[in-house]
């Protein structure tokens, strides 16, 4: 029941509002006590003071508080009100919706609360009930401009572009004659949105008419240039086009699409090399320092034009030192012809074939040196990429380089990709540090190393190079400072090599941070859909909202979804891991049931050492902190980690459960990643959920049908399928059937088939993999065999160290001795360290 | 190659933000979390820029937004080797409206290739156009020979000053500045065809009664007023703090409960 204060209380709990607004948040608390001392059951007061005590960071305290307000005042607009903006500070948007709504209902004037619940509908993309909220908003203030352009993209986002557009127009239409002033860039980007919306129905013709009514007063002028562009081609209004492009490129000639669009305007055939070249050439004279026109052409250049060509472009950048060339040059490679081309122009660099080189002074010789440098900075490069590779070659060129120019970053730097490529990552971090050492103020070199350390499983040198660019007095010091920053690459590279130390608290540990960053990054909008209506900004942030939508798209959460299902599927498999790596039997042999034991033991102890060891670092900080109040800059308190070592995460009780979590995005947004819907199928599969399982499968072949991770899975599934088709459901096994014959057929001889598969492939070491697992699969009592062709497929011409890494990873899962593999891979390859059993 | 393109205007290559935030990070020690950078690109769409590996075979087109060569290429993901992040100054001290480079970096494998320079002029410029920016101002540190280089000689920025243990490790900062009238608009030409048009809709509307103009005027005055109210309250909202806690915290609304 709502209760009457009297006027003293009711001048307090004004005072309260304020309070809180004006974020004095102590000050509330004691004012709002004031109250609740003799008013002990005024709900709004008491949720006030739970309002203000979420914002000091208790919020399950908030909660109990505003639940008890909420008993005590059922019709109070304010109750509901907190208790929705306390959901939604918990982020559960569905229940802070439902509160907001009752709040409204009480109170269906109230501005504040009709604009949480629009912010919210707009988070949560109900956009039904966002453009109910919109409409009511702006009836309630139609002066206001951002009120009609909100219900437009209202409108927008919810698919209907015709009532979009007519709002936009109805408030022009208010406009009449008093255009406002060109500086109200409000108005300059309404227009250019109802221009974009007018667009996207298809109507070019009408965009484009609209277009140039209002495209002289829009001052992003780049917008409107682009737009116009962009519609004349596709009108096919040629040689408007052509000028529209012109243009463009006289504002930015470094932009491939503005060539492309020109070239299209002029009608220029693809295969008309000459008269795409003397394009190229004018835009060359126009800009000499640019770079784009001079590279296109050896894009479609052939023969002994390419030759000349290139051998022009590679003299003026290695004279001029670009170190980027090579990155720029190498996309030719996928034209073996051009590769030659180019590997035997450089070569003939070294041996004094470039022209107009002859000059005696002191100056030319210093020049000499350096085009000499250049090229063997080149051809180290160039040998060390997969296309054109020789190890060897390009060792002795980088070694070159560093002897010219010792001090040179770039060239210590190539020198340790050598050695990574050697299959040495040991070697490789060595050199990298070198690299670093030489500048060591670049952070580009101190990243570089880093990740060196990492790729060696080296997590705490990485993270030590790591803090000579951090803040380290955050709390939890340079680690703490990379995940605020949002370090994903570095997050990402930590936990990877955690995984392959089977370190998978720590693993999932990082993981989840990435997983988490991705979290806040879709969260951060949320301010946005108010903020971006003030600024008027509407198509950016439109933009912005169509991008948040696809957010888990991008390959940086790819990379650690992929990363943290295979962490949970071995973890599946090998529950012991929960408790650290445990060691194999010699040699990756399968390990007795006591020495399992006694690993167990061991890895057991280990882990509460590591445990012991951060809670006294975390006693440590907390007594340090006493002394000195540790807050963050903007005054939040931040939080200590629990579970530094990911302990939690990994005890869990359903770790497939929880690899759903980083599947169920990636399976959505990237369902053309083969490899993900490869795991997929791993995590359905062990969950026997037989028809998402299928689902990926089929995915994967119409991505490619002779994937040899998609070729074991169709042996693996057959199998199950065949073992358990009876117990199944009927309408779920004549989905199956149906489905699955496509794929692989009941009457297919498995074991002919699989040979076939080898076969078939037998110069891909990838697939000769996969047939020795689905042979073992088929026939148990092969693995001898087995074992001998996979350490025969070290003699396939094209196999390459990578392969032969997954080879030995192979022969633990088939719980088989690695030595006669790894032996004979180290001969393979000298320089390589990765093949060292321990 | 590296295309140079828009960040937030159009085409749109917004999700790019994480991989520049990657670039930054990669390069340098001043560092901001995704939603500063969001906070650039969503108030100056026109003033960032990126420069980005173009992809082996050119962008795909006509994927997901159904527009046309330059329209989209969301999805897409090309390596980014540099870019611009821009802003105007919220509270110029001088009160005259002027640009701030927030951040630029190009990675130490691509340069010498002139990225710097290029992204420099096209934000330059869109200050100026869309802003009418007076000039141009960044900080650099006093070691960086490079940058200066290409401040000074090539874009021609001045030195305003030096600015005292302005970086975080205590080195000097030079504050430096380039002005940009010479790149602004004719308003005034544009104002001329405002009224031309005008007019001329006029004749072709057949007399709208001059009552209902005022009215409108009047109206358009009330519109005004609040959005400067409107605008004002943005400002103070945002309220962007230097250094480390730069970021967009405040830019969250007090969620004001009325009674």
């Amino acid at each position: 029941m709502p209760q009457p204060l009297n006027s003293k209380d009711q001048s307090l709990f004004r005072q309260v509002v304020r309070n809180f607004e004006q974020k004095q948040y102590k000050k509330g608390i004691k004012t709002a006590d004031q109250v609740l001392r003799k008013n002990p059951k005024h709900g709004d007061t008491q949720a006030m003071k739970a309002l203000i005590m979420s914002h000091l960071g208790q919020l399950e305290e908030a909660f109990v508080l505003a639940k008890e307000a909420l008993r005590n005042d059922m019709k109070s607009h304010i109750c509901w009100h907190v208790y929705g903006l306390l959901y939604r500070q918990e982020k559960n948007f569905d229940e802070a919706i439902k509160a907001y709504r009752f709040a409204l209902r009480l109170d269906p004037e109230s501005q504040p609360i009709q604009r949480d619940l629009a912010l919210l509908q707009m988070q949560m993309r109900d956009f039904q009930g966002y453009i109910q909220s919109r409409s009511a908003m702006l009836q309630a203030r139609p002066g206001l401009r951002q009120n009609w352009t909100a219900l437009a993209i209202a409108h927008h986002l919810s698919g209907d572009l015709e009532e979009a557009e007519k709002v936009l127009t109805t408030y022009e239409d208010t406009l009449k004659d008093g255009i406002p002033p060109v500086a109200d860039m409000e108005h300059s980007e309404a227009c250019l949105y109802k221009n974009t919306i007018i667009a996207e129905t298809g109507n070019l013709e009408r965009a484009l008419e609209h277009l140039e009514k209002i495209g002289y007063r829009c001052t992003d002028v780049l917008a409107v240039m682009e737009l116009k562009a962009d519609y004349l081609l596709r009108l096919g209004r040629k040689s408007e086009a052509e000028e529209a492009y012109t243009a463009l490129l006289e504002r930015n000639p470094e932009n491939s699409v503005y060539y492309n669009g020109l070239i299209q305007a002029k009608g220029i055939p693809e295969t008309d090399h000459k008269a795409l070249k003397a394009l190229y050439d004018e835009w060359v004279e126009k800009n000499p320092r640019g770079d784009a026109a001079r590279r296109i052409p050896l894009d479609f250049l052939e023969g002994e034009d390419f030759k000349q060509a290139v051998d022009a472009y590679l003299q003026r950048m290695l004279k001029k030192g670009v170190p980027s060339l090579f990155a720029n040059i190498k996309f030719l490679y996928s034209n073996s012809a051009k590769r030659d081309v180019v590997q035997s122009l450089v070569e003939g660099y070294i041996s004094g074939k470039a022209g107009s080189q002859a000059n005696g002074s002191a100056e030319g010789k210093q020049d000499n040196n350096e085009f000499l440098t250049s090229t063997y900075y080149f051809l180290a490069q160039h040998y060390t990429y997969e296309l054109s590779r020789n190890l060897t070659k390009a060792m002795e060129n980088v070694d070159k380089a560093i002897e010219l120019s010792p001090k040179a970053v770039e060239y210590q730097l190539t020198k340790a990709r050598v050695w990574k490529h050697h299959g040495n990552p040991v070697k490789a971090a060595e050199e990298m540090e070198k690299a670093r050492l030489l500048d060591e103020k670049d952070r580009y070199i101190n990243t570089k190393a880093a990740k060196y350390r990492l790729r060696n499983n080296e997590n705490e040198k990485g993270l030590d190079l790591m803090s000579k660019f951090t803040r380290n007095e955050t709390v939890g010091g340079t680690l703490g400072d990379l995940h605020e920053m949002q370090c994903v690459w570095f997050l990402t590279e930590d936990a990877e090599a955690f995984l392959r130390q089977k370190k998978l608290g720590l693993a999932l540990k990082r993981f989840h941070s990435v997983f988490n960053i991705f979290e806040t990054w879709q969260e951060d909008q949320f301010d946005f859909h108010s903020f971006s209506l003030r600024k008027g900004m509407v198509r950016a942030y439109v933009d912005m909202v169509r991008w948040e939508d696809r957010l888990r798209e991008h390959p940086f959460y790819t990379r650690i979804a992929l990363g943290a299902t295979k962490a949970y599927l071995l973890l599946n498999d090998q529950p012991d891991l929960a408790h650290g790596p445990i060691a194999n039997g010699p040699n990756g042999t399968e390990i007795s049931e006591e020495d399992r034991k006694k690993a167990l033991k061991k890895a057991k102890k280990e882990q509460q050492r590591l445990e012991k060891i951060e809670s006294d670092k975390r006693d440590a900080r907390k007594a340090a902190a006493a002394n000195a109040k540790s807050q963050s800059v903007d005054g939040e308190v931040k939080k200590e980690d629990a579970d530094p070592l990911g302990n939690t995460l990994v005890q869990t009780k359903d770790a497939l459960k929880d690899a759903m979590k980083f599947l169920t995005p990636l399976l959505e947004l990237s369902a053309q990643n083969i490899e993900a819907q490869c795991l997929g199928f791993e995590v359905y599969i062990r969950k026997n959920k037989y028809l998402p399982a299928l689902k990926c499968l089929s995915a994967a072949h119409a991505i490619d049908p002779s994937n040899p991770t998609l070729h074991l899975q169709l042996l693996q599934f057959r199998k199950t399928i065949d073992g358990v088709s009876d117990a199944l459901p009927a309408q779920a096994a004549e989905v199956i059937d149906t489905e699955f014959e496509k794929l692989l057929p009941k009457s297919q001889n498995l074991e002919e088939w699989n040979e076939s598969f080898l076969s078939a492939n037998k110069n891909s070491v990838a697939h000769i993999q996969a047939a020795l697992s689905g042979r073992q699969l088929l026939k148990p009592d092969s693995k001898a065999q087995c074992e001998k062709d996979l350490v025969a497929s070290l003699d396939t011409p094209a196999v390459t160290i990578e392969e032969a890494v997954v080879a030995l990873d192979l022969l633990s899962k088939w719980g088989s001795d690695q030595t006669a593999y790894a032996e004979k891979a180290s001969k393979k390859w000298p320089e390589s360290s990765v093949f060292q059993l321990n | 190659m590296v295309d140079i393109v828009p960040l937030s205007s159009y085409p749109s290559y917004i999700d790019l933000l994480p991989s520049i935030q990657t670039c930054n990070i990669t390069n340098l020690p001043e560092n901001y979390f995704l939603k500063y950078y969001l906070y650039h690109a969503l108030t100056w769409p026109q003033l960032s820029f990126v420069a980005v590996v173009r992809p082996k075979n050119g962008y795909k087109t006509g994927g997901n937004g159904g527009a046309g060569i330059a329209g989209d290429v969301s999805g897409q993901y090309p390596k980014v080797v540099g870019y611009v992040l821009a802003k105007m100054e919220e509270e110029p001290a001088d009160g005259k409206p002027h640009g701030h480079i927030t951040s630029l970096s190009v990675m130490r494998t691509h340069r010498r290739l002139g990225i710097a320079e290029r992204l420099m002029r096209m934000s330059q410029r869109a200050m100026a156009e869309s802003h009418r920016a007076h000039y141009v101002s960044l900080h650099v540190r006093v070691s960086n020979i490079a940058a200066l280089r290409l401040y000074r000689d090539t874009l021609g920025f001045e030195v305003e000053k030096i600015e005292s243990k302005y970086y975080a490790d205590g080195e000097d900062a030079y504050a430096m500045h380039l002005k940009l009238e010479s790149m602004w608009m004719d308003w005034k030409a544009i104002e001329k065809r405002d009224r031309a048009e005008a007019k001329k809709n006029k004749k072709e509307g057949e007399g709208g009664a001059d009552d209902e103009e005022e009215e409108d005027d009047a109206d358009e005055g009330e519109a005004v007023g609040d959005l400067g109210k409107a605008e004002q309250n943005g400002e103070k909202m945002v309220n962007v703090k230097i250094g480390r806690a730069l970021g967009v915290g405040d830019l969250v609304e007090k969620s004001d409960v009325q009674s």
